[in-house]
């Protein structure tokens, strides 16, 4: 089954500057979670030069904003 | 007091005195006493305040900031530019500029005179709106949608031609904003290059990177404060644009400059909980077996921020398929917000439930027992269920439909949930003084959840000694890292490192003792304030005693969390009894029963603390809270607390916990599950008194009316 949006942040693929919360908790695995759902997205994200979920050039920011030629984008 | 780490170096002890007992919290005295320093109560020599200028429009673009009448308004030592020229703007609220002078009311004045001219621009402020191919953008580059990728499992076709009843219907949950009782906000303090900053947080050290990142200075150089703190619930995890601009304005001043958010701010621009919505066909075989889910779902993460939620959610579709959008508007972007996605899932779910149950004539709580997984260690729902029914006289609710004569009618609902709540990664140390004196320290900070009283009660269990004569300090950068407290994650993360660290410091102790005692350091225990022989309790030496023989040093342990003290996988189900008066459409609830379990309970009270509040925080989003945006001028209407309603103490009704003891576990979070599935089970609750099914949170008054209404003219089922 395919993620509906990856939550995954790739090295050398989405910028550095992108956080969401689930980098910040020490959160333990639950592999078992997928057995009650599918997996979703359901994170926030923000960029760490701005503070805010904009990035310097104004855009969101997202896995899927946050990645490839994008100006702002630390690789 | 059994010392397992003969067996497994760290465990947790099979009769402990203090663990899983009724502790008080141990800042609940300076709490009351307001002797407890919040942000907000953080005044610094000197101190100035900072204003944020924000857009007053939904979606405009800034073509010009003068900044010259606010910089010569009086006792203003401060005033920065935080957009240029050309840069659009997507959400009443979002920030522009800023000011600091020497008393809040100047900053106030001064704020009003940064002078911002505005292009205006075409917003979308509702879901519906956006989602029109005709609708204006909520951004010149960026498109109103983004559908999700489909996702699919078994065979649609058969799951269907399996079932013997199918429901269709849509959905929704609404926006909801985090309400934190204390305001996001920060104070900043230079010292030279070094910035001290005291903020209402949820994590200290990634405040502290956020802070050096966007600041760029070194990490070494930022300390961050939080000894208390007023709620988080998942928006305060960095330092966010306030804290960015106070820590500017304090440099530019060369002043210490306390920002605080205010109430108005605080709905606009710190998070807030995705709407979600579900057009769903679903099945259901003759036996009571679910068969086939088709969802269409979407919501809005305000501008440009994501959506999504797990759907179905819990029970088990064997033939699914699912295609989620995000949907942007021109609000606030979304936060993580306890348990993010999961009290969205689990209502248009658990409605849909009630739904299927009624078609094939079976009580909700045996149609759920049907569906549900297997009993397991993290899959208790089955239990729950028979055990909660039991408990809550479910065997007295009637059917769908209270038959009683008169206007108030009386229903009972159900529902479950679950949530991960494991952790890793904490790391503390400890002191133990010649003198006796114990100081803990760990990096993690208290949101008001009791994290100082549990580091507190771990690190007495571990050492024999009483509460009282441990010292915790935490809520600190200079104390040992610890992870942000969200996701659950902080109890069964920061307990198993005080639990380490301690175990580590006293084998040093009873290495020092054991020739004093007599008895080998492997034969020695400690308990009740004293050290003594395992086998030979005669054999024993007082605690400060045993302290003394350290002489001039110290014993000083660092530690870190270790796998085996903690698990991960909580389950709970809920059930709720409301009475609906059908003249009114105003739901009263009438009590909760919350079944929930959390591995090994270190504090029963803070942990019952726990599903009080989130039961409560769920009775809000089922009954009171609705971000309301006019969709003509794009502003929230209601950016405050008064037309923002929230439970007031006779809305809360009798709660009920029930937790259940599995210490074999080890500790795991508790802080989301509970919050989960009370407001679905509120509505099934309502579903089963009036007979109208409301599929749409809030059950704001005219929402119930409108549902009897339609179910009178044979609509709703």
């Amino acid at each position: 089954m395919d993620h509906l949006t990856s939550s995954k942040l790739t090295s050398g693929v989405h910028c550095l500057n992108i956080r969401h919360k689930g980098m910040y908790v020490t959160s333990g695995p639950y592999p078992e979670e997928l057995n009650f759902y599918d997996p979703y997205d359901a994170t926030a994200y923000w960029c760490v030069e701005t503070q805010r979920g904009f990035g310097p050039d104004g855009k969101p920011v997202r896995p899927d904003m946050c990645s490839g030629d994008r100006e702002c984008c630390r690789h | 007091m059994t010392w397992g780490w003969r067996v497994a170096k760290y465990t947790w002890p099979e009769k402990p005195t203090l663990l899983s007992t009724r502790v008080l919290r141990l800042d609940g005295p300076d709490k009351v006493a307001g002797r407890a320093r919040y942000t907000y109560d953080i005044n610094r020599p000197g101190m100035i305040y900072g204003r944020i200028v924000r857009s007053p429009y939904p979606h405009a673009r800034v073509t010009s900031i003068d900044l010259a009448a606010a910089q010569t308004a009086p006792g203003v030592k401060a005033v920065v530019a935080y957009r240029n020229p050309g840069d659009e703007v997507h959400y009443q609220g979002d920030p522009v500029a800023a000011v600091a002078a020497d008393t809040e009311e100047r900053a106030r004045d001064a704020a009003r005179l940064v002078r911002v001219r505005w292009e205006p621009l075409p917003h979308v402020s509702i879901e519906a709106q956006a989602m029109d191919a005709a609708a204006p953008k909520w951004s010149t580059t960026q498109e109103n949608t983004r559908p999700g990728v489909r996702q699919e499992t078994g065979n649609l076709e058969t799951g269907f031609n399996d079932a013997a009843h199918v429901v269709e219907q849509t959905y929704s949950t609404h926006v909801i904003t985090h309400v934190c009782l204390e305001t996001h906000g920060t104070v900043c303090e230079w010292d030279g290059d070094k910035l001290t900053a005291w903020v209402s947080t949820q994590g200290v050290h990634q405040c502290a990177q956020g802070f050096a990142q966007a600041l760029g200075i070194p990490q070494a150089n930022v300390r961050v404060i939080t000894q208390y703190m007023g709620g988080g619930f998942g928006s305060k995890f960095a330092p966010d644009s306030q804290g960015i601009i106070c820590a500017k304005l304090a440099k530019l001043a060369n002043a210490p400059v306390k920002l605080m958010l205010d109430r108005k701010e605080e709905h606009l621009d710190t998070g807030n909980r995705p709407s979600a919505f579900a057009h769903i066909r679903a099945g259901v075989s003759a036996e009571g077996k679910l068969t086939a889910f088709d969802g269409r779902s979407w919501g809005t993460g305000g501008a440009g921020a994501g959506s999504n939620f797990p759907l179905p959610y819990l029970y088990q579709f064997p033939n699914r398929k699912r295609v989620h959008t995000d949907v942007y508007i021109n609000a606030g972007q979304q936060r993580a917000m306890r348990a993010p996605g999961h009290p969205q899932g689990c209502f248009l779910t658990e409605i849909l439930m009630d739904e299927l149950a009624d078609r094939v004539k079976i009580d909700p709580v045996e149609f759920r027992i049907r569906n549900a997984p297997p009993i397991a260690p993290n899959a208790q729902w089955i239990k729950y269920f028979q055990e909660g029914a039991r408990r809550f006289g479910w065997e007295k609710r009637h059917p769908t439909g209270d038959p009683t004569p008169g206007p108030i009618k009386t229903g009972m609902g159900v529902s479950a949930h679950l949530w991960g709540g494991a952790g890793r990664g904490s790391t503390a140390h400890v002191d133990i003084n010649p003198d006796g004196s114990v100081v803990v320290k760990c990096g993690t900070q208290d949101l008001g959840t009791g994290t100082r009283t549990i580091v507190t009660i771990v690190a007495a269990e571990t050492l024999g000694v009483p509460m009282n004569a441990i010292t915790t300090e935490i809520g600190d950068t200079q104390y040992p890292f610890s992870g942000g407290s969200g996701g659950s994650t902080t109890a069964a993360s920061v307990s198993p490192a005080i639990r380490v660290t301690c175990t580590d410091a006293l084998n040093q102790l009873f290495a020092k003792v054991a020739p004093t005692v007599g008895v080998q350091p492997d034969d020695l225990v400690a308990e009740g304030g004293r050290i003594r022989g395992a086998t030979d309790a005669s054999k024993s030496v007082a605690w400060k005693d045993a302290c003394k023989l350290l002489g001039t040093e110290p014993i000083s342990v660092d530690g870190k969390w270790q796998d085996g003290l903690s698990g991960a996988g909580t389950s709970g189900v809920q059930f709720s009894e409301v009475t609906v008066d059908i003249e009114t459409g105003i739901v009263r609830i009438k009590r909760i029963l919350a079944m929930q379990d959390c591995g090994l309970i270190v504090d029963r009270l803070t942990a019952e603390s726990q599903v009080y509040g989130g039961v409560i925080a769920a009775i809000n989003f089922a009954l009171y809270e609705d971000r309301l945006l006019d969709r003509v001028t794009g502003q929230m209407v209601n950016p405050n607390m008064e037309f923002y309603l929230l439970a007031g103490m006779s809305d809360v009704p009798q709660i009920d916990v029930v937790l259940n003891d599995m210490p074999e576990r080890g500790v795991i979070g508790i802080g989301e599950p509970p919050t989960v599935s009370t407001a679905s089970a509120i509505a099934n609750a309502v579903r089963n008194a009036t007979g109208a099914t409301i599929r749409s949170l809030p059950l704001h008054p005219h929402k119930v009316l409108a549902a009897i209404e339609q179910q009178r003219a044979g609509g709703t089922n």
